[in-house]
């Protein structure tokens, strides 16, 4: 099967079985390093990667789910102003997570910092009406309780969690300091 | 490509009649909902799929949501995220509380309503909340180019080991219907991950009214993701119309009738997940005691 779709701003026409796990794609196909593992969906958490600017578990993205899709991995992210709050985030707190599960988690933390920050933004919900009246797909901010499952979808031990939220905090802070400069 | 497998070929149908014509030409194909499920078994990659994947991501009937005065719709495509977001405008909290906890926002981004109904083998939060809540779930049976269509209560979707019933032929399961009216006093409780830690996860969903000092109404349901999928009819009916406060001989009593109940009928569940339900059904019981007390 042949798939169009844009890796880490690249525009690629893959050819690979329409149901090849797009971690696997990502491996074997593209030769992207920041992914090192394919646990065939038991959710380790060490393959996220930001589909279509959210975050994903590549692991269960079938190839025929990339068609026209934007795929942006770690090997993409590092060099974008957005990694430089979570980067200084975790030289202000001296903690760094170990090398397997550093792609992973810093986009873990990515995908929180966007959900944290654009918290007022609409969803759009692709093709699909919700015949709902008066904004209620707007979503609710994230508590403690929900970014510590988010945080937790990643099983590497490394780094305990009271940590990991103080990495968010301060990487949080570093975030709205930049967006407050540029408007 | 891997040597020797062809690659799967990709149907997407945008109605349900050309979901019907592909569903008859090709009865063992595979029908793609969110895919996580799928994706995480063993043998996913590199199989051969005989007669393809059925994709519904574009089957637009199964991402609604409607509601009226008396239940809200939910399409089977519709994810878990999405849900979470039509608020509580259009969830009662409990089913809101078992999205939540069904996994972290990036998984329930992708796993589709459909999706976790419709495991063959393991039961989750939703199908124990969606058990108590009378939901029932729209089913339509494909059989020589022919649909037909059933409405089935989503408690009677599964037997008492938590498989999913469905039929030999093929089915696809478009929709969930839940009633609006339901009981003041609903809990869902789940202990460790069903996907992670299968082997000790329990799951409960609890509703009752409570109404001048009688509870009545009584629904709750025990899941046990890879063994049991309880509903004590025994235990519903002793509950329903008791008298609050229980006294708490009575409540011990009650939560031991519970454990021997799932020992006699499932002998898969260990003794800590037993432990684990008896404790969480004890903690429901006493906490309406303290509310009719408090109140």
């Amino acid at each position: 099967m042949k798939i169009e779709c844009t890796i880490d701003g690249k525009a690629l026409s893959l050819s690979v079985n329409s149901n090849k796990p797009l971690s696997l794609i990502l491996m074997e196909d593209v030769g992207i390093t920041s992914i090192n593992s394919h646990c065939r969906g038991k959710a380790c958490g060490n393959c996220i990667v930001l589909l279509n600017d959210e975050a994903t578990l590549s692991c269960v993205i079938p190839a025929f789910r990339l068609r026209e899709a934007t795929v942006k991995t770690f090997d993409s992210y590092q060099k974008t102003r957005l990694y430089r709050d979570i980067e200084r985030a975790y030289k202000a707190t001296g903690n760094t997570p170990c090398p397997n599960c550093y792609a992973s988690k810093t986009l873990i933390i990515e995908s929180i910092l966007q959900e944290m920050t654009n918290s007022t933004r609409n969803r759009t919900f692709g093709r699909n009406n919700l015949p709902i009246a008066g904004g209620q797909n707007d979503e609710a901010p994230l508590d403690k309780e929900a970014i510590i499952q988010e945080l937790s979808l990643n099983t590497c031990q490394c780094m305990d969690m009271a940590e990991l939220l103080q990495i968010v905090e301060i990487a949080l802070t570093y975030r709205r300091r930049k967006r407050v400069r540029r408007h | 490509m891997y040597e020797g497998i062809r690659s799967p070929v990709i149907h997407t149908p945008k109605t349900l009649s050309e979901f019907a014509t592909i569903a008859h030409r090709y009865p063992q194909a595979v029908i793609w909902g969110g895919g996580t499920y799928l994706m995480s078994q063993k043998d996913y990659y590199p199989s051969e799929i005989k007669d393809g994947i059925i994709n519904l991501d574009e089957l637009e009937e199964l991402k609604r949501i409607t509601r009226n005065d008396r239940f809200v719709e939910i399409g089977a495509m519709v994810t878990a995220s999405q849900l979470l977001y039509a608020g509580k405008l259009v969830l009662p909290e409990i089913l809101q509380k078992t999205l939540q906890s069904q996994a972290s926002q990036i998984v329930r981004r992708q796993t589709t309503i459909g999706g976790s109904l419709c495991v063959p083998d393991i039961r989750f939060g939703l199908s124990t909340t969606l058990a108590i809540l009378d939901a029932n779930a729209e089913v339509k049976y494909y059989q020589g180019g022919k649909a037909t269509t059933h409405w089935i209560p989503i408690a009677k979707l599964y037997d008492k080991d938590g498989k999913l019933l469905l039929g030999p032929q093929k089915a696809l399961l478009t929709r969930i219907r839940i009633g609006l009216e339901y009981g003041d006093f609903q809990r869902f409780i789940i202990v460790e991950d069903p996907i992670r830690n299968t082997d000790e996860c329990v799951i409960v969903a609890f509703q009752a009214t409570r109404a001048q000092n009688t509870i009545s109404k009584v629904q709750f349901c025990t899941t046990f993701p890879n063994k049991a999928y309880h509903i004590s009819k025994d235990l519903v009916s002793k509950l329903s119309g008791q008298t609050l406060p229980i006294h708490p001989e009575r409540v011990n009593t009650l939560s031991y009738e519970l454990v021997s109940e799932l020992r006699k009928m499932h002998g898969a569940i260990s003794e800590l997940q037993l432990e684990r339900a008896r404790r969480i059904f004890e903690s429901f019981l006493h906490e309406l005691n303290a509310q009719t007390l408090s109140s």
